[in-house]
């Protein structure tokens, strides 16, 4: 297998409140592979962002750090780099496409201004028209129309869609290695979402970059994922190829996120969330954080005492963190027939 | 308008002379009939309405001397005295302010909080005494002459700059502190908003270097809401001009306001108000046009 292009292990960020320490990241370990799009999903306080703010040296000082772990990057812990050091990295070999394009670009300086500015950052001789002409470049490669006037625009004057492909643009401009993109479509509509998602593998093709796609919305990962990772407080549950996770989900949270999915061949009255609440980062459940939701947790000590940890299913890289596995898929053909949907030896036939 | 109805209601203008008993009666008429006292007070506004355009603002109710030369020079005063005290203010204030939320919950905070806080709650007479009972003990102690706790300038002085230096070193320092203690909380808390932000996010994400991510990305969207405080603070600064000036013998526009209405002298007030108006307005126009330069979504709106 080729070099991985982020190497996570035994990842942990601890942040200190008022309430306590948050234990938001917990011993995370997983690669990326260079050329491929993994998708982090999970849901809000999972810890999904904050293991990317992590790796890009951004979390919020002096509540945020890094207590464990490592972050491989082109041959290099960046756990433990200075900023200065990190710099050098950040939005060059680097980058990261966030959450909200209304408020992500600054207001007071032209579109065009912003983007040079990624370019000269990182090349110091790169002169003003040519980084103007790259500039506008990327922004017809993210499909802005008129690049050359809207160059010299405000945010303000970019739609929300627009503004987002400008952020694309900007995390493209230095042909990182690595492309992480936090829930890049959650502030957009749906038409502009899928125009966004075109941009994602439009800049995933031109850079070749590795890219992380932070998310829980479980269609775009349909849409663009290579490989999935399942997070759920703080820590990996599952991890495997797009097919694996959403045809044969082998921990029970992942089945529950399949299995809450609305589906067009079923005819629901109402959705079927997972039941209860996401766990607590300051006092977790002991033992596995999921089993206070899991029905299939019910009389079993382990659960509650001993933590599960990831272990293969299939003797490949289809990984769970769950005690009871080998049971998820009867669960799985269980639930299935409840709801009226094929599935045969433990694995879906429809994906929602 | 108003003032004039009011004043004119409230004070008999020729009161102090009437008391006077060397003042003939002919003389008192005669300011009646120079300045209309006997017309209702709707006239009386009209002929000072006229004064105001093609006199210059008239003359004074009592010696009938002219009143625009001694405005215009005390705003001429003033104007040294508050254009410098607020140029330091602001200077000031926004480094300290941008230090304070650098390093927000530091020493340095703490530390500026606890003088602002100070300049907040220390009424401003009190401040002037005190930096004028500093400067004459430290003058007393050990001979060295920092500075002049009143007037405007020596009567011979050697140095004509450094002279007006020495005078302006006090009542400056007495406005600066108090403008100070204001506009750094503001600047530190806009600072704050604008250190927590997105924009501010994605600068760092790019690679900048902190210094750049501060004095460029954020410097320039935290000073956006300073602007609106430090031009509404124009107003507030004129009333207390009245009393650091009073304090220090400035002979500015605060000084030509007590002494104005201690003589009940109509006109000279009159005068002061509008101009203080057209200087207030004049402040909040100017704040218009530098939030347009400062923030790009102000100006095709």
């Amino acid at each position: 297998m080729t070099q991985a292009a982020l190497k996570l292990s035994d990842l942990t960020v601890e942040f200190d409140t008022v309430d306590g320490v948050v234990h938001a990241v917990d011993g995370v370990s997983y690669e990326v592979y260079p050329g491929e799009v993994l998708a982090v999903v999970g849901e809000s306080g999972s810890g999904k962002s904050v293991t990317y703010l992590a790796v890009m040296g951004l979390l919020p000082k002096p509540a945020g750090r890094v207590t464990k772990g490592e972050v491989w990057f082109e041959g290099e812990n960046l756990v433990g780099l200075t900023d200065k050091e990190m710099e050098h990295i950040r939005g060059n070999r680097m980058a990261m496409v966030f959450q909200d394009p209304m408020t992500s670009l600054n207001p007071v300086f032209t579109v065009g201004y912003q983007l040079a500015e990624a370019l000269q950052t990182h090349n110091p001789d790169m002169s003003d028209e040519a980084a103007k002409d790259r500039a506008v470049y990327l922004l017809s490669a993210v499909g802005v129309p008129e690049p050359e006037t809207r160059f010299d625009q405000y945010p303000h004057e970019y739609s929300g869609g627009m503004r987002q492909r400008a952020m694309i643009a900007m995390a493209m401009a230095n042909e990182p290695a690595l492309l992480i993109a936090d829930e890049p479509t959650t502030a957009l509509d749906v038409t502009i979402q899928a125009q966004v998602i075109e941009v994602m593998k439009t800049a995933q093709r031109e850079t070749n970059a590795a890219t992380i796609l932070i998310t829980h919305d479980l269609g775009l990962v349909a849409e663009l994922a290579d490989r999935v990772v399942v997070m759920y407080g703080g820590k990996v549950v599952e991890t495997g190829t797009i097919d694996e996770i959403f045809h044969s989900p082998r921990h029970p949270y992942t089945l529950g996120l399949m299995m809450s999915l609305p589906r067009l061949t079923v005819n629901l009255t109402r959705l079927r969330p997972i039941p209860g609440q996401p766990p607590s980062l300051i006092n977790r459940p002991p033992g596995c954080a999921f089993h206070p939701r899991c029905g299939m947790s019910a009389g079993r000590e382990i659960c509650r005492q001993e933590v599960p940890t990831l272990a293969s299913t299939n003797g490949g890289g289809h990984h769970s963190a769950c005690h009871f596995f080998t049971e998820v898929a009867r669960e799985l053909e269980m639930q299935a027939a409840d709801l009226g949907i094929q599935a045969e030896g433990g694995v879906l036939d429809d994906v929602g | 308008m108003l003032i004039f109805f009011g004043m004119s209601l409230v004070t008999d203008p020729i009161s102090q002379i009437r008391l006077v008993p060397d003042v003939s009666q002919q003389t008192i008429q005669n300011i009646v009939d120079r300045k209309h006292l006997d017309d209702p007070v709707i006239v009386q506004y009209g002929f000072w309405l006229k004064d105001v355009f093609t006199n210059q603002f008239g003359t004074t109710m009592l010696g009938d001397k002219p009143i625009w030369p001694d405005l215009s020079r005390a705003m001429w005063q003033t104007a040294q005295l508050v254009l410098v005290a607020e140029f330091i203010a602001v200077a000031i204030a926004i480094v300290l302010g941008v230090l304070a939320a650098k390093k927000q919950y530091s020493f340095f905070d703490y530390a500026t909080t606890t003088i602002s806080f100070f300049g907040f709650s220390v009424p401003i007479f009190w401040f002037a005494l005190i930096l004028q009972w500093l400067t004459v003990s430290l003058f007393l102690a050990t001979g060295f002459r920092l500075a002049y706790t009143f007037g405007l300038s020596s009567p011979d002085p050697a140095n004509w700059f450094i002279d007006r230096l020495q005078h302006m070193i006090l009542p400056v320092t007495a406005l600066a502190y108090v403008s100070i203690a204001q506009y750094s909380r503001y600047m530190r808390s806009s600072m704050l908003d604008v250190l927590h932000s997105d924009y501010v996010r994605t600068a760092k994400a790019k690679g900048l270097s902190d210094r750049t991510v501060t004095m460029k990305h954020a410097l320039r969207n935290a000073l956006i809401p300073l602007v609106t405080v430090v031009a509404l603070n124009v107003g507030a600064l004129l009333g207390g001009v009245v009393i650091t000036e009073t304090i220090f013998a400035w002979p500015g526009m605060g000084k030509l306001f007590i002494t104005a209405l201690a003589r009940a002298e109509l006109y000279t007030l009159m005068a002061w108000m509008l101009v203080a108006g057209v200087i207030i307005i004049v402040f909040n126009l100017l704040a218009d046009i530098l939030y347009a330069a400062l923030d790009p979504r102000i100006r095709y709106e």
